[in-house]
């Protein structure tokens, strides 16, 4: 590892987020279309199941993931005053890390309920 | 034919300008004649241009906003009224010369030479086609800047980006038989800047004058560094 931010593995982790993504989005579609849930009560129970929530919690995970890169890339490439980069990427780093916090909150208050 | 040319010389200039000249368009007339011709009617017009051919790469400029090798853009595929600027994103020396030292610098620090560290053999070291073919849409770069002076990541970042007329001969020495240096050309392209600003936006492409691809030859960087790393 050099002293350096990644390259390499953000670009990898970026395309590998992008195909979970495209899968569990397309998997989710389907189920919606074809075995729409026909109420709260059902949409619960098909969200509670183990693999369904276990690849929503990846989903979630990737998403974050791939929005990171994202939005650092695009920071890298036109922020460059290196104060405001940081407060930047900071105040981004904290948000996501937010939304995964509520994330999990979200699931294990439904798998709980 | 109508022109609209940059102006600027800094000796006497405020600020840049664009002028406007006519010149009579004969047929399977070039870009760089026109240009000459402009220079004749004001002799104080100044641009590079050496072999009118296409292998120098010196006549580089922004034509129409997309930037071409003037000595074989045909008048007849420009539309009127022709804006000719310099090529975005480098300082200007006077009115279409621009600085292209930082472009130099780039393809400096790809090491663009054959590394060799087993002792150099007595006779010339063979190469079978095939390897030899995979050095095809990677040598015959010219080194005009059309492509990273085309290039966004370029325009952002030139201090730290290579731009894609060094990644391209990055690969070129990567993918040729003959040199020992890949593990330390891979290193050297590490993190986010060097390598990883490009987002295949792809104007090298569009812009190459000679045809090349350097998006794909970054692809391929990309795809040679993942192989080596896992």
């Amino acid at each position: 590892m050099s002293r350096q931010a990644s390259g390499l593995w953000a670009w990898f982790l970026q395309r590998a987020t992008a195909i979970y993504l495209m899968l569990f989005i397309l998997y989710v579609l389907q189920h919606m279309i074809f075995h729409a849930p026909a109420d709260h009560a059902a949409w619960q129970a098909w969200v509670a199941q183990p693999l369904v929530s276990l690849g929503g919690l990846l989903f979630f995970a990737s998403l974050l993931l791939h929005a990171w890169v994202g939005i650092r890339d695009v920071i890298i490439d036109y922020v460059h005053p290196t104060a405001i980069r940081v407060s930047v990427l900071t105040v981004i780093g904290f948000v996501l890390v937010g939304c995964a916090a509520w994330v999990l909150q979200i699931i294990i208050l439904a798998q709980i309920a | 034919m109508k022109f609209s040319v940059y102006r600027y010389n800094p000796e006497t200039d405020n600020e840049p300008y664009m002028q406007a000249f006519e010149v009579e368009a004969r047929q399977g007339m070039m870009l760089r004649d026109a240009l000459m011709a402009i220079q004749e009617q004001d002799e104080s017009f100044t641009f590079r241009h050496s072999c009118g051919e296409g292998v120098c790469g010196s006549d580089g400029v922004n034509v129409n906003g997309s930037n071409k090798l003037a000595c074989i853009t045909p008048l007849s595929e420009l539309k009127e009224t022709v804006e000719v600027r310099p090529f975005p994103g480098r300082p200007v020396i006077r009115d279409l010369v621009v600085d292209m030292s930082q472009f130099y610098a780039q393809y400096k620090q790809v090491d663009p030479w054959l590394i060799r560290k087993e002792p150099l053999p007595e006779q010339e070291i063979l190469q079978s086609p095939e390897e030899r073919d995979k050095l095809d849409g990677l040598y015959e770069c010219i080194m005009c800047g059309c492509c990273s002076t085309a290039c966004p990541s370029f325009w952002w970042n030139p201090d730290k980006f290579l731009g894609p007329q060094a990644l391209l001969s990055a690969c070129r020495f990567l993918a040729d038989s003959r040199d020992q240096a890949s593990e330390e050309r891979l290193n050297s392209l590490e993190g986010p800047y060097k390598l990883f600003r490009c987002h295949t936006i792809m104007n090298c492409v569009e812009a190459c004058p000679k045809g090349l691809n350097p998006t794909k030859a970054i692809g391929h960087i990309k795809e040679i560094m993942l192989k080596d790393a896992i």
